[in-house]
């Protein structure tokens, strides 16, 4: 495959069909795919590889926790309750000496410094990351053309990514601007797709100016019509140069004068794209659908409990949008293909 | 839904009912892992529990450094190698091994495990990793420790590899393309 004809290498096309190639590359294979019928075919022998292997399932003995592991468990458990109760009695015999205080206190403040080194660099390990604070990395809004997208046609197809073609194919589509957001693709059926950058975040958020940040989203029409005109909004004041807090008063104010809606009953939008690219941390994420009611308690929907799909996005949540954003993860992405397991 | 890591260090706190709900979610995968590679149904459960008990031995030093996922697969490579090497003894000494078993097994399974067998070693391993136990390129490359273009380059090469040998498997035997290539729901990979 040439890479004058294919802006993509084989090798990368099968990156993006795992869903692991950075967002970028992802929108540029994404765009390209769609138009690209030889490129298609050489995704379709992948997928087809994929497919013949599920051939082979082992089915596993239905088994409850055998009993060696049950000793075992039960041994560990106990030595550690009684670790817990021994720790207590050194502590007792120490608590009056001022030499062991002194020691002690030496010691916390040398392992400290190198316990939060460490955190903080395998938690950045293990999210992909290089050793970094992240709310020094992005401080303040970058320029306004790293937010853009250069190629109109990538970002209608990352945009149109979030939701299944049945949905998207019909729906308006809205791409960035210098001054804003812009139709590109009226629309038939009520839906409205965009890719929403980085100040759509909390905004206490250590990414809210990531330039890197790509939210695909299609809106269902109730959510057109009363969540999207917060992403409008937010970029219009984005775009102004306005200051956070000059941001907040402004949608506090018209959420107060009724300039901006309250989220209409069915308000909800799926963000089903492979192609995304939520945060430095979750990346590509995992495919899911939205739903928008009036500020209300997570406990309502069973959010964030044990075993429960859903949780609650902290997203707006009063800071300071009065809106409750539920999240419920799905099983494919937008074209039909597995999502990772959660 | 309680992530893996939240749940693990619940355990390490001395909670019976995390470990319990871990085991739940990965039983039946790691007996996939030992039960792809072995073809033997009882070491496979025998090294399933040994990745468990492993896990409860080493829980009081346990750091949330990686996934749950990519640590427990990290205990079944390992597990893996030892019962390769004390096959290799074992076959060298003349004492009875744990011959792969075929029987009842189906054709197309037969082929996809005949054209997986005609890889390389290494090519095959992170293939699987990758289809099977659903891993990232960057969780494979920590597994195995090689840089993450080296996973993806092997991947390319050993899915090619494979398209080939499934190709020429269906060209001499035409009655297997039809038995397979079904989508199986709720897998990730290429579907």
């Amino acid at each position: 495959m040439s890479t004058n004809r294919h802006p993509i290498e084989q090798e990368e096309l099968m990156a993006y069909l795992d869903g692991e190639l950075p967002a970028d590359q992802a929108t540029t294979a994404l765009s390209h795919m769609e138009t690209c019928p030889e490129c298609e075919t050489v995704a379709a022998d992948f997928r087809s590889v994929s497919r013949e292997l599920t051939a082979w399932e082992v089915e596993s003995p239905e088994v409850g926790i055998p009993s060696e592991i049950n000793a075992a468990l039960g041994e560990r458990l106990q030595k550690r309750e009684a670790a817990k109760i021994d720790s207590g009695r050194v502590k007792n015999r120490v608590i009056n000496n001022r030499w062991v205080w002194a020691g002690a206190l030496a010691i916390v403040c040398v392992a400290m410094g190198l316990k939060l080194t460490l955190t903080s660099r395998n938690r950045n390990e293990a999210a992909g990351m290089p050793a970094l604070d992240r709310s020094t990395v992005y401080p303040s809004m970058a320029s306004i053309e790293q937010y853009l997208i250069p190629d109109r046609n990538t970002e209608i197809a990352l945009a149109r990514s979030a939701a299944p073609e049945s949905i998207s194919s019909d729906a308006k589509i809205l791409v960035l601007g210098w001054r804003g957001y812009e139709t590109a693709i009226e629309g038939r059926n009520g839906f409205v797709c965009i890719v929403e950058r980085s100040w759509i975040s909390p905004f206490n958020s250590s990414e809210f100016w990531n330039p890197r940040i790509r939210v695909p989203q299609c809106f269902n029409p109730a959510a057109a019509r009363s969540i999207l005109p917060l992403t409008i909004k937010r970029t219009e004041m984005v775009l102004a140069g306005l200051s956070k807090a000059q941001m907040i008063d402004s949608i506090r104010a018209g959420f107060d004068n009724k300039d901006l809606p309250a989220p209409e009953p069915g308000a909800m939008s799926y963000m089903m794209s492979r192609a995304g690219y939520l945060n430095d941390v979750l990346g590509h994420h995992v495919p899911h659908l939205m739903f928008y009611f009036p500020l209300t308690d997570k406990a309502s929907w069973g959010a964030d409990l044990p075993e429960s799909p859903v949780t609650l996005n902290p997203q707006f949540q009063g800071g300071p949008e009065p809106i409750t954003e539920f999240v419920i993860p799905v099983g494919k992405w937008s074209d039909g293909t597995a999502a990772p397991a959660m | 839904m309680t992530s893996d890591e939240a749940l693990m260090l619940e355990f390490q706190g001395g909670s019976r009912a995390a470990f319990e709900e871990l085991f739940a979610r990965y039983h039946k995968p790691l007996y996939g892992f030992f039960g792809r590679r072995l073809n033997n149904p009882e070491r496979a459960e025998d090294l399933t529990q040994e990745t468990f008990l492993a896990v409860i031995r080493a829980v009081s030093r346990y750091e949330p450094r990686a996934s749950v996922r990519t640590y427990l697969y990290g205990i079944a490579l390992k597990l893996l190698a030892a019962e390769r090497r004390k096959f290799l003894t074992s076959s060298a000494s003349g004492q009875s091994t744990t011959e792969p078993r075929t029987g009842g097994t189906p054709e197309c399974v037969l082929w996809v495990r005949q054209a997986l067998e005609k890889l390389d070693a290494p090519e095959r391993e992170i293939l699987m990793l990758r289809e099977y136990e659903q891993l990232s390129y960057s969780d494979i490359a920590e597994l195995l420790r090689i840089p993450v273009n080296t996973v993806r380059s092997r991947l390319f090469r050993s899915r090619l590899a494979l398209k080939n040998h499934l190709g020429s498997e269906a060209r001499s035997n035409p009655a297997l393309r039809a038995s397979t290539g079904q989508p199986h729901p709720g897998r990730r990979g290429m579907q």
